[in-house]
């Protein structure tokens, strides 16, 4: 059983985002082990010097990089990701790079008609970059609108066809993790890539 | 003069793109006043814990509410802006919207050569959100890559070129501002200074209905009706909290005569102190509460108008005016009609000061060893007002906008009466 790591974009603890990464770890409960973690607590990023990062950041890299892939679940605050969801990513690919050829599935929910369509999009764009370069799954939008009126009193989808995207999207992405696996013809020099990418303020922050 | 506002995406103590505001804010003096603003101590947005009232995001707020527009300057990380940035311009966009329709120039500076092209554009993308609603600068971008080798010890940009075009660029912004003020002027085409109402025959959220407004007891009956904070009751302020006595006490000591004139144009408060005839603009207690058309002759109507239209429209902030009998060098009263805004940047009502200057200039030349010498080639002064009954007082409205519909205040010499009537 595929061991993976939940994360909800957010740090309110009413989101309905925070309810989708719960949905899914109990709907596939039986088909693999996801964990959430939550991003709420972390400092804003700044460059620590030395790269000495808080020891939460420490403890959500070293459990991303056990896991065999990644489920994140983004709001949209104002056409992009929420803050809190960036400045995670921030500290998770500064001094330790546990994205690095990961597979990741982005999900999202919001309010209006759109289910995040373009903060989903701005995620991807992130885990693109070479400090992440995560192995996102391609082609998988899975776009939850009205998000206040989809899940029952249990906290599911009441929305069949809902439903059946996010099991065959899961299943696909099941199938792209064990494909990921031959992708490894880069990652070591992707991974060294990402630790000698040096941002704006490296050096000085040093 | 234009007024920026300049903000910088991160938290770190050292970093390329300050330097980059900083030689910004140095170098164009002439183009705008340019202030920088903080946000290390702005926390990460929440949307369950609404912090929009702290001091630190009001600070923001009002500032930026009062620039004429704002430079943003972001580093890249991950091929977009920084969580610091987001994090402030989510703060900017939940319960408070300064940048709603508020001119916004991007720059950016990085590493290597993509000088924080991709930041830029997601930076972009979230200020034309519709919470955000900036009006973002088209074209004219500015990435200033390499940045390790751009700046000299000095924090002086090498490269000629490249000054010479952030140049071009912050002259373009300053007019493109210029440009869409014309957006934002509609009401105040279609207001006029006669359609200012001094008789206060309307109402505003916080005017108190059912009291006289021109009964001698106003404001016991309004405090009553009210049931109004009073002598060791606290209230709470922006920053501080004070009882209501310390409030007078604060007030009273104050060196100069207040008056508060609401958006209604009702004179609801002067710092009592002392019996009219004492004062230097005189008011009595019973005449607080009566509109502003009660407290001043009829002939002085027609430039209280202008004035309080003026700071109404944002025409002006400040009207300054010197009283007529003013005598050179011994006596020298000033009064200043400061516009009053909300936390959203509406019109809230005049902030009225009268004060003898002469007393300050006195004690500063003394202090300084230094004398007044007269001007030779100085034109249309306002010596003393005496001499010049007619003098033009247009000059002394410090518009923002030089906009040919600038109200001529002529007139408004009499309203420096005050409530005296």
């Amino acid at each position: 059983m595929n061991k993976y790591i939940g994360i909800a974009g957010t740090n309110s603890p009413s989101s309905t985002n925070k309810k989708l990464v719960e949905y899914i770890q109990r709907h596939f409960a039986n088909e693999a082990e996801i964990e959430i973690i939550s991003i709420a607590e972390l400092p804003v990023f700044y460059k620590v010097p030395g790269r000495v990062l808080p020891e939460r950041v420490s403890v959500i890299s070293k459990k991303i990089a056990e896991s065999d892939g990644v489920i994140i679940s983004t709001p949209e605050y104002d056409h992009s990701a929420p803050a809190v969801l960036m400045n995670a990513l921030e500290w998770l690919s500064y001094g330790s790079h546990p994205f690095v050829g990961k597979p990741v599935m982005v999900v999202g929910a919001s309010y209006g008609t759109l289910g995040a369509s373009r903060a989903q999009a701005h995620v991807r764009q992130i885990l693109d970059s070479p400090e992440l370069q995560a192995r996102i799954m391609p082609s998988s939008e899975f776009l939850v609108d009205h998000s206040l009126g989809i899940f029952d009193e249990n906290g599911n989808l009441n929305n069949d066809e809902k439903i059946t995207r996010l099991n065959e999207l899961f299943k696909d992405f099941e199938t792209f993790v064990e494909i990921s696996k031959n992708l490894n013809n880069t990652i070591k020099a992707n991974k060294e890539l990402a630790e000698n990418y040096t941002w704006e303020d490296d050096e000085e922050g040093k | 003069m234009m007024k920026f506002v300049g903000i910088v995406g991160t938290i770190a103590e050292k970093s390329y793109n300050r330097k980059l505001l900083e030689y910004i804010v140095k170098h164009y003096t002439e183009i705008a006043e340019i202030e920088m603003l903080d946000i290390k101590d702005v926390p990460m947005f929440n949307a369950s814990k609404d912090q929009t009232n702290s001091e630190v995001i009001q600070n923001l707020n009002n500032k930026i509410l009062a620039a004429d527009g704002v430079i943003l300057v972001t580093p890249e990380h991950n091929h977009t802006t920084t969580a610091a940035m987001k994090s402030v311009l989510e703060w900017l966009s939940f319960n408070v919207h300064p940048f709603e329709n508020k001119p916004v120039l991007i720059v950016g500076a990085s590493y290597f050569s993509q000088g924080s092209s991709r930041a830029q554009l997601s930076l972009r993308q979230i200020l034309d959100s519709p919470g955000v609603n900036a009006l973002v600068m088209p074209g004219n971008e500015f990435l200033l890559g390499n940045v390790k080798e751009a700046f000299d010890d000095n924090g002086e940009l090498k490269d000629e070129r490249t000054a010479g075009f952030l140049g071009s660029v912050l002259e373009k912004f300053a007019k493109w501002v210029e440009v869409l003020k014309a957006l934002n002027t509609k009401e105040k085409e279609e207001t006029s200074w006669e359609d200012e109402d001094l008789t206060a025959a309307g109402a505003v959220d916080t005017t108190v209905r059912g009291v006289d407004p021109d009964a001698d007891d106003w404001v016991e009956l309004a405090a009553q009706k009210t049931k109004a904070a009073q002598k060791k009751e606290y209230v709470k302020l922006n920053s501080g909290l004070l009882t209501v006595d310390q409030l007078n006490w604060f007030l009273n000591s104050m060196p100069m005569e207040l008056t508060y004139a609401d958006d209604n144009n009702q004179f609801i408060y002067y710092n009592h102190t002392k019996p009219g005839k004492e004062m230097l603009a005189p008011r009595e207690p019973e005449q607080t509460g009566s509109p502003i058309s009660k407290v001043h002759p009829d002939r002085a109507r027609d430039g209280v108008k202008k004035t309080i239209h003026a700071l109404r429209t944002g025409e002006t902030d400040l009207v300054k005016m010197p009283v007529p009998g003013n005598q050179i060098n011994e006596r020298y009263l000033m009064h200043y009609y400061k516009a009053m805004h909300d936390e959203e940047g509406n019109y809230r009502g005049v902030n009225e000061w009268v004060l003898d200057m002469w007393p300050i200039v006195k004690a500063y030349l003394e202090q300084t060893g230094q004398k007044l010498v007269k001007d030779e080639n100085a034109q249309d002064v306002i010596a003393s007002a005496s001499k010049h009954e007619e003098a033009k007082v247009e000059e002394n409205i410090e518009t923002k906008v030089n906009t040919s519909e600038e109200p001529r205040l002529d007139e408004g010499i009499d309203s420096v009466t005050g409530a005296s009537e």
